[in-house]
């Protein structure tokens, strides 16, 4: 790929554009449609996969323009924001003397974050799509509902590109609840399960708290601007004699609201108890709201709110905001990391590392956004770098992390699946009735709980591969995945603590967090596929079909590719001509380039830094998971040659370096994470004493006053009603004698008026 | 007074101006004869000869069709109500019919073509639906004495329709108290008897009979009225009438002859208290005939009020006219009220419907009370004139749409009596199972009837309430758009009534909606899950009704146009 200086104005491909959320969006209603016509039809069932491979053409179109609407714009990289207006309403608001008219219009809204976030949720629901089909598909639980899952899954990634695509803070608040409504019905796919179906309200009430502080920062931009399109926005934001006459402090608070939206949306603390129950939902759905796109919906909100921390108006007046942003993302990735350490359960390992590495990502933005807002980046040139660096960082983060936790959850989906599938051969085959469903959870026995796993790295190759990879990224092993971002956000925090004392802790966090990664993910892999299989159904599993192997396969190879990406300039992801994709160097250039700034960084603060974090996250978290779990394959197991190595160095480490750690599991420490830390204890507890009992008051009052009136409305009209039914008593001397006294009634009128 | 032509009877121009009514009058005459056409001879007197002239004797197999007399009814109304709709292409010309003397009879102007209009509309979808109410037995079928006589009876009962149209036109067009008296005689002895015409059931019999006694001493009572203002002016004509009202309106005798005029047309229209024998009526008739006594024969009541308040002691005329006015609007919120109140605990269907039709009459009177206030008062100069067309058209529209819904709703009854019942509100239960379009069509027409948008019956009340609103703010918008500050005693009392009719509105929202509970949540009553009686006829007609209802409501641009004309062309003093 050239690198083209040319500014290219027009993109023929964004009138395309719209066609990206309306092809998912209409695909639902189809699906859901045919679904319930054609279902149990043996064509609608094994040849379309209940749905699935209507989706997956959809799908698949949806990423085509994607990436050809990412290429017109990379093509014509110069910060160019490409944007389409296509009118809607029109209509006014009354502004205490005249009319004013106001254009609420849907339109395309390019830069690029927009593609970043674009090109993820595209490419990782077309992936998850073909998972679905072999994950889905083949459980006979969810005999004859697959379309269910199917048209809810394409609404969802409706809703997601279109959030991401939108214009406006409006449309994108639209679609946010879109993907709210989607999140809520796919968790809770197994209604007749009281555990889905509590996870499902609990996902959707905690984010609905975030999301009504999101509306009142809706309303107060509105307020402030007088528009919620992005352009009108960013561009009165630029412009110092509009800013003169806003208060800073206000437009912190609008932004602070709206950052709490994201806080609930991207489940960082205090909002975060939605995201491990959540997992009742299907693992394709835990892999698409969890991991690739819903919860970076949150992120994607706040890195939109950069233009307001970069602003030269607002120059160093946004600080506490950026603070506080850095700070919960601080405060979630430890308290994550330490929830994770004792989880059994596969999945919610992995929610747990979900949340922690989102925290990342808020930190970077939040150390990104103070750089923006204190540095005068605008004229220096070397300010200037540093911001976009951290900006791209976090967003760099942000397309890894989606990459690799994908993979991860499509991956654990995979061994959950085949663990079943063997528990189920082992303990049903003999009684299994042709037509009758059988439940996974007829019994106590979890297909989720690493307990029931081990050793399975010879049994399912790819699977492995792909966890190790995947893990490999999320601790930010060197060279793989997420190490080229991690290493990014951790240096941005402390330089930013250098300049601010109060992000120490935020640094502190994300750089003890590390190591806190290395050791869970390193603990989940060892756990699952190292040592010997905990009992007989690990012993029996097999490996995976083609459908769920295609998607890990591909992102086990673009997780590997990360460090191609950050020589393409993915480390300085930015609004800038300066440093865009691909035209600062050539790739080759690129990658020696990140190498160098990486290993060999100038600056002796960030190079002892620098190996400090990889000594941290890279040796010290794995070789205490090591020491402490898994061990040498079963006699007779092979592994592939490339996960030898790993296995024999755990097997080392644990027959030289294993410690008993009973007294720290038993802590009361451990305790306390494992029930996690009693945040969802002591909210349960606030919403039975305040919430619940001030319910049942307004209950109470409603059925007392409200109904109590109504009825006795209801009452008063039918006894009236009935007296003035008895007046026709069905005799017609009655009759004329009323028609008399009308007749008279009106002689009376006439006379008195006259 | 500009573009009248003046016709004299069979002189020039006669047959067109008339065209509706002389199909109707030959439709009569062949509904009498066709039937009757037989192998009859006449024996020529005093010899043996025989000539055939085909009356009586064995009636040929195509006359002695029972199914004859309904389609040449149906196709009669049928097409006078084609004919008034065509009349309406190049303008309707204003024709009066003179006598010789050179008095007006008849006048025919768009007014008099709107209320022909929802005449014919109701009485031909009624009487196409009846053709399923009424059972006939084939041709060559062993026929009881009882279905012979039902067979027999066809030709009288659509003998009737025809009568009654007929009559109700001649209301429309009357320039004349005479003419108008007749008219409307000749509307309700066809109403009387076809109310009665069920003669097995004893709900109808008695309900015909009530009808009928009560009727005459109201229309003795207008009569009464009638013939003290003839008393007063000497004239019969309405234009001389109005003439003299002007003059010496305030005197004692033309007030209680209006007084006394009120209480007859009260009763056609139903208003309180003069509605008692009202449900009575509507609940033992048929459903198709209660159908028409709520659409055609309440229009036919307000015609007839409108000519005598508004033309006779014409609101512009005399400055004493508020006597009527007050009178009027009480009327008006009394039935509207009671009207409403009666319906919702009333468990008959047809009842129910009966009450809902009472409310109507309500708002009816509301408008008129409000065309009538326009420019009494020294607070409403202005432009009132257009104000009181506003209403005018309203009024128009509201007719002409309550013959989509409301007869529809009646037809839809008219199944269900044709399986055996239709008097209880169970039997509607389960009707969304049984047939789901009469259920939605059902569902439809309460709803419209109910006043929501964006069905016809929505378009109609709002119409009416915009206009009376209109009227009671008269002049004042200039104030209002200056922002001066008014309160409610600025305001003409009539602004009352819309209020009134927003809260009766939203009181009858209960019981109309109560049915679409009734027909889609309740289980049917027992021996009554099979299928309904069949019958392309009648769901034809609430088919038409169901498209009016859905037409008028989104498009009513067309129909507005013309109820303004009609309303423009009803008085000549206001334009």
């Amino acid at each position: 790929m050239a690198s083209s200086s040319d500014v290219i104005l027009d993109s023929d491909m964004v009138q395309y554009a719209p066609l990206i959320i309306l092809l998912p969006m209409l695909a639902f209603p189809v699906i859901l449609f045919l679904g319930r016509v054609f279902n149990k039809n043996p064509f609608w069932k094994n040849t379309l996969k209940e749905g699935g491979l209507i989706a997956l053409p959809v799908m698949a179109a949806s990423l085509i323009i994607s990436l050809l609407l990412i290429n017109d714009h990379i093509g014509g990289f110069a910060g160019i924001k490409d944007s389409m207006n296509l009118l809607w309403v029109n209509t006014a608001v009354w502004d205490g003397g005249a009319l004013e008219p106001v254009t609420l219009g849907f339109g395309i809204y390019i830069d690029h974050v927009t593609v970043m976030l674009l090109f993820v949720a595209s490419f990782l629901c077309l992936l998850i799509n073909i998972f679905s089909v072999g994950y889905m598909n083949t459980d006979p639980i969810n005999d004859n509902r697959n379309h269910r899952f199917y048209a809810e899954f394409v609404l969802f990634c409706s809703g997601m590109l279109g959030m991401v695509l939108a214009d406006s803070f409006l449309w994108l608040f639209i679609f946010w609840e879109i993907m709210g409504l989607c999140s809520y019905l796919l968790i809770g796919f197994y209604y007749e399960r009281p555990s889905a179906a509590y996870a499902a309200k609990k996902a959707f009430l905690t984010t609905r708290i975030g999301d009504v502080f999101l509306v009142i920062g809706l309303v107060m931009m509105w307020d402030i601007f007088g528009s919620l399109d992005y352009d009108v926005i960013f561009n009165a934001v630029e412009d110092k004699e509009f800013m003169a006459g806003v208060s800073s402090s206000t437009l912190q608070w609008a932004l602070g609201m709206m950052f709490i939206g994201a806080v609930g949306k991207s489940a960082q603390f205090p909002l975060h108890v939605w995201l491990p129950d959540a997992m009742e939902g299907p693992t394709p759905v835990s892999a698409l709201i969890h991991a690739a796109t819903m919860v970076n919906a949150g992120l994607y909100l706040v890195a939109r709110m950069f233009p307001f921390f970069g602003a030269e108006a607002l120059s160093g007046d946004l600080v506490d905001l950026a603070f506080i942003i850095a700070l919960i993302g601080g405060i979630t990735a430890v308290m994550a990391a330490a929830i994770a350490f004792v989880q059994n359960d596969l999945k919610k390992v992995l929610a747990y590392s979900t949340m922690s590495q989102l925290a990342y990502i808020f930190t970077g933005l939040g150390c990104a956004m103070y750089l923006a807002n204190t540095l005068d980046w605008h004229n220096d040139s070397e300010s200037h770098y540093i911001v976009v660096v951290a900006f791209g960082a976090a967003l760099f983060h942000l397309f890894n992390h989606a990459m690799a936790k994908g993979m991860l959850f499509m991956a654990s989906g995979s061994v959950i699946h085949e663990v079943h599938h063997a528990h189920h051969h082992l303990h049903h085959h003999d009684d299994h009735v042709e037509g009758e469903h059988d439940d996974h959870h007829d019994d106590d026995f979890d297909a989720q709980s690493m307990e029931n796993m081990g050793g399975l790295a010879s049994k399912m190759p790819l699977t492995a591969t792909a966890m190790l990879v995947g893990s490999a990224s999320i601790m930010g092993l060197p060279l793989i995945g997420g190490f080229w971002s991690k290493e990014g956000i951790i240096a941005n925090a402390w330089r930013v603590a250098q300049d601010d004392p109060r992000f120490l802790l935020p640094a502190m966090c994300v750089l003890i967090g590390a190591g806190m990664t290395g050791f869970y993910m390193s603990r989940m892999w060892l756990k699952t596929f190292a040592g010997k299989p905990n009992n007989e159904v690990a012993a029996h599993v097999g490996p995976t079909n083609t459908w769920i192997k295609i998607p890990l396969f591909t992102l086990t190879f673009v997780t590997l590719s990360a460090i191609i990406f950050a020589g393409m300039g993915f480390t300085h992801w930015a609004p800038d001509s300066e440093y865009a994709f691909m035209s600062e160097k050539g790739l080759v250039e690129g990658i020696v380039y990140e190498m160098e700034h990486a290993f060999a960084n100038s600056d002796s603060f960030f190079f002892i830094l620098t190996y400090v974090a990889i000594a941290i996250g890279a040796v010290l978290g794995p070789g205490i998971a090591m020491s402490l779990y898994g061990g040498n394959l079963a006699e007779g197991e092979k592994a592939k040659p490339w996960m030898k190595p790993v296995i024999r160095l755990n097997a080392w480490v644990y027959s030289r370096f294993n410690f008993n750690n009973s007294s720290i599991a038993e802590s009361g420490l451990t305790r306390a994470l494992e029930q996690r830390l009693y945040i969802d204890y002591y909210y349960d507890m606030a919403m039975l004493k305040i919430v619940a009992a001030f319910s049942k008051k307004s209950a109470e009052a409603d059925s007392a006053v409200i109904d109590g009136t109504i009825k006795s409305i209801e009452r008063g009209s039918q006894s009236l009603s009935s007296i003035v039914r008895s007046l026709t008593t069905g005799s017609a001397r009655d009759y004329i004698l009323m028609i008399s006294v009308g007749t008279l009634a009106i002689f009376f009128f006439l006379w008195g008026v006259a | 007074m500009s573009n009248l032509n003046t016709v004299e009877p069979f002189g020039e121009g006669f047959i067109s101006a008339l065209c509706p009514e002389l199909i109707l009058f030959a439709g009569l005459i062949l509904l009498i004869v066709v039937p009757n056409l037989g192998s009859g001879k006449f024996r020529i007197p005093g010899t043996q000869t025989r000539v055939p002239w085909l009356l009586g004797g064995k009636r040929f197999k195509l006359t002695s069709d029972p199914r004859l007399p309904s389609w040449i009814a149906v196709l009669t109304i049928g097409s006078s109500f084609v004919m008034t709709i065509l009349s309406f292409q190049d303008g309707v010309e204003r024709t009066a019919i003179v006598s010789e003397g050179g008095t007006q009879l008849l006048m025919i102007n768009a007014f008099s073509r709107v209320f022909e209009l929802i005449f014919f509309g109701a009485l031909t979808l009624a009487a196409f639906a009846c053709m399923n109410r009424l059972d006939v037995k084939g041709v060559g079928a062993k026929l009881s004495t009882d279905e012979l006589y039902n067979n027999r009876r066809q030709g009288d009962f659509y003998i009737l329709m025809i009568t009654c149209a007929l009559g109700m036109s001649i209301v429309a067009l009357a320039q004349d108290l005479f003419v108008l008296f007749i008219g409307l005689e000749l509307a309700s002895f066809s109403t009387y008897v076809l109310v009665a015409f069920f003669k097995e059931s004893k709900a109808g019999t008695e309900a015909g009979m009530k009808y009928f006694i009560v009727g005459s001493v109201a229309s003795g009572v207008g009569l009464y009225g009638l013939s003290m203002l003839y008393l007063w002016a000497g004239s019969l004509q309405l234009d001389v009438l109005a003439e003299t009202f002007a003059l010496s309106g305030s005197e004692a005798l033309p007030m209680i002859g209006i007084g006394f005029v009120l209480v007859g047309f009260g009763f056609k229209v139903s208003a309180a208290p003069f509605h008692f024998a009202a449900p009575d009526a509507y609940s033992g008739a048929s459903s198709p005939v209660a159908g028409v006594l709520a659409t055609a024969s309440k229009a036919m009541g307000i015609v007839g009020l409108l000519r005598i308040l508004l033309i006779v002691a014409a609101p512009e005329s005399s400055e004493d006219g508020t006597v009527w006015l007050v009178c009027l609007g009480l009327l008006s919120v009394v039935t509207m009220t009671w009207g409403n109140l009666a319906a919702l605990g009333s468990t008959n269907p047809k009842r129910m419907l009966a009450y809902s039709s009472v409310a109507h009459a309500g708002y009816m009177l509301a408008a008129i009370t409000a065309i009538g206030a326009w420019n009494w008062d020294e607070t409403l100069s202005g432009d009132p004139g257009e104000a009181a067309i506003v209403v005018l058209t309203a009024l128009m529209f509201h007719l002409m749409v309550l013959v989509a819904f409301k007869l529809g709703a009646f037809l839809v009854l008219s199944v269900l009596e044709s399986e055996g019942g239709g008097s209880r509100l169970s039997s509607l239960g389960g009707l969304a199972k049984r047939e789901p379009f009469l259920a939605v069509a059902m569902f439809i027409f309460m709803i419209s009837l109910a006043g929501v948008p964006p069905l016809a019956g929505f378009m109609s009340k709002l119409l009416v309430i915009m206009g009376i609103v209109k009227v009671a703010l008269g002049d004042m918008s200039e104030a209002l758009a200056t922002g001066s500050e008014l309160g409610l005693s600025d305001v003409h009392w009539v602004w009352w009534l819309a209020l009134a009719m927003v809260i009766n509105s939203a009181i009858s929202v209960y019981y109309y909606l109560r049915i679409g509970v009734v027909m889609f949540f309740e289980e049917p009553e027992k021996g009554r899950t099979g299928p309904l009686p069949a019958g392309w006829q009648v769901r034809f007609a609430i088919l038409a009704c169901l498209l009016a209802t859905l037409f008028m409501g989104v498009a009513s641009d067309k129909i507005l146009e013309i109820c303004e004309t009609a309303a423009q062309s009803f008085n000549y003093n206001w334009a």
